[in-house]
């Protein structure tokens, strides 16, 4: 099993969770999705979620015109998001002790 | 590397092509600001958009697996079609970015895309002279005109490169059919140009001169005088090709009242002008400072004499064309003959 498969179930709670403190525009999250360990995850990728949470109304955009480069579109959570986070990030925290304790108990963890 | 809006547009064209089976408003919720997404994406890092987000059906395929969408089952004409013309656009890509180095470029779209405002100038004097020919009716110099005016056709020529480095400057955000449009009227002006080209080529004279009108022997030649083998100067004579067609040489210059074929001068036997035999009579007496033709020697004297040349013959050529060759005169001198 790699990244990838795992990545799938979990990049909407990814995305959410790096919105959490700062909007950010699709390229920008892609890069923070990278840095915080998730090198894997590709272009397509984040901009699918983006356009799926976005469409099921947990995430608001606005533009910012720039000078130098092109207008960027930020994504920002609003409460549906805040309140999706919330739930979601508890059910893979119970999901991942669960994981936990199973590789625990058979010794499977290095 | 900087990535164009139309390598942008083209990619988010082919995105939108591979997620052509999704319902309309999926794909637009999909898509619908993916142009914005790319230029963003390109104006973060070098390389074009192909070499650092893959193929755009494969965005479109990871795109369409985060975004939630049904995964395509089978695949109609429209998209079989596709897939050949993106493999052979993949091929050309790979041809493009091989040929690049050896030109001292990443690719040799690179290369060609310097060239464009050399394009745009071009074009912009090959309509002028497109307009030149229209107004002035097909005569083509290598200034433009306009109705045959000269400084009218600089003035447009001026007014057109400015229209056209404006359109080139502007034909990466045209769209749909103004876009085929313009290339549409590119291949008329390259056509034109070609045209043009050929037609130079031709005025120039590499391909003008008829070899025959140059090179005919013949055309010196004003009078024919037969001599058979005793070097007898043949009056009446007549010339036939292997078909049995008259050979026409020359042009009767000293014309005679009483010349019987006064009326069709092309049945006039040779010579026209015996008087002016360039060899003299080689039996008959009277000095004369002409030369005289010898005889010729050997089995050509076997001549055979046919009564072919007399003046009021209806031209029968049948059974004069059909001479031995070797025989050199099968014409015999016939008394009373006109001259």
């Amino acid at each position: 099993m790699d990244t990838t498969q795992l990545l799938k179930g979990v990049l909407d709670l990814a995305v959410l969770a790096v919105l959490r403190h700062e909007d950010g525009y699709g390229y920008d999250i892609l890069r923070r999705l990278r840095e915080a360990g998730l090198e894997e995850v590709g272009d397509a990728s984040v901009y699918g979620t983006l356009r799926r949470l976005f469409a099921a109304g947990l995430l608001t955009t606005y533009v910012v015109p720039s000078e130098s480069g092109p207008h960027r579109k930020y994504y920002s959570l609003n409460a549906a998001g805040r309140d999706q986070l919330a739930r979601s990030g508890k059910l893979w925290r119970s999901f991942a002790t669960t994981m936990d304790a199973l590789l625990d108990e058979r010794g499977a963890a290095a | 590397m900087t990535v164009t809006e139309q390598e942008i547009a083209e990619y988010v064209g082919r995105v939108r092509a591979a997620l052509a089976d999704l319902p309309p408003t999926v794909r637009e919720e999909l898509t619908e600001d993916l142009p914005e997404h790319l230029t963003e994406v390109a104006a973060e890092a070098d390389g074009s958009l192909f070499d650092r987000l893959g193929a755009p059906e494969a965005y479109a395929a990871e795109l369409r697996a985060a975004a939630g969408a049904p995964v395509r089952k089978g695949r109609n004409l429209d998209q079989r079609v596709a897939a050949v013309v993106r493999r052979i656009g993949g091929g050309l890509h790979t041809v493009d970015a091989r040929l690049g180095p050896p030109l001292g470029y990443p690719s040799a779209t690179e290369f060609l895309r310097l060239l464009r405002p050399a394009w745009w100038v071009l074009r912009a004097y090959l309509a002028a002279m497109l307009v030149t020919v229209v107004t002035t009716g097909g005569s083509l110099g290598l200034l433009p005109r306009f109705g045959g005016e000269l400084l009218a056709g600089l003035v447009m020529l001026i007014g057109f490169l400015l229209a056209s480095i404006w359109l080139g400057r502007r034909s990466a955000r045209l769209r749909s059919w103004r876009r085929w449009a313009l290339h549409a009227s590119s291949l008329v002006l390259v056509v034109f140009g070609l045209a043009g080209l050929a037609d130079a080529e031709e005025r120039a004279g590499y391909y003008s001169y008829d070899p025959i009108a140059v090179n005919n022997p013949y055309e010196q030649i004003r009078d024919v005088f037969v001599y058979d083998s005793e070097g007898h100067l043949v009056q009446n004579a007549r010339l036939f090709d292997q078909n049995g067609n008259p050979i026409r040489l020359g042009y009767p210059d000293c014309l005679d009242e009483q010349d019987p074929y006064h009326a069709n001068p092309l049945l006039r036997p040779y010579p026209y002008c015996p008087a002016q035999a360039p060899f003299a009579p080689r039996a008959p007496v009277g000095p004369s400072a002409a030369p005289v033709l010898p005889p010729l020697s050997g089995p050509s004297a076997t001549a055979t004499p046919e009564p072919t040349a007399t003046p009021s013959a209806t031209a029968t050529p049948g059974p004069t064309a059909s001479t031995d060759p070797g025989a050199t005169a099968t014409v015999t001198p016939t008394p009373g003959a006109t001259g």
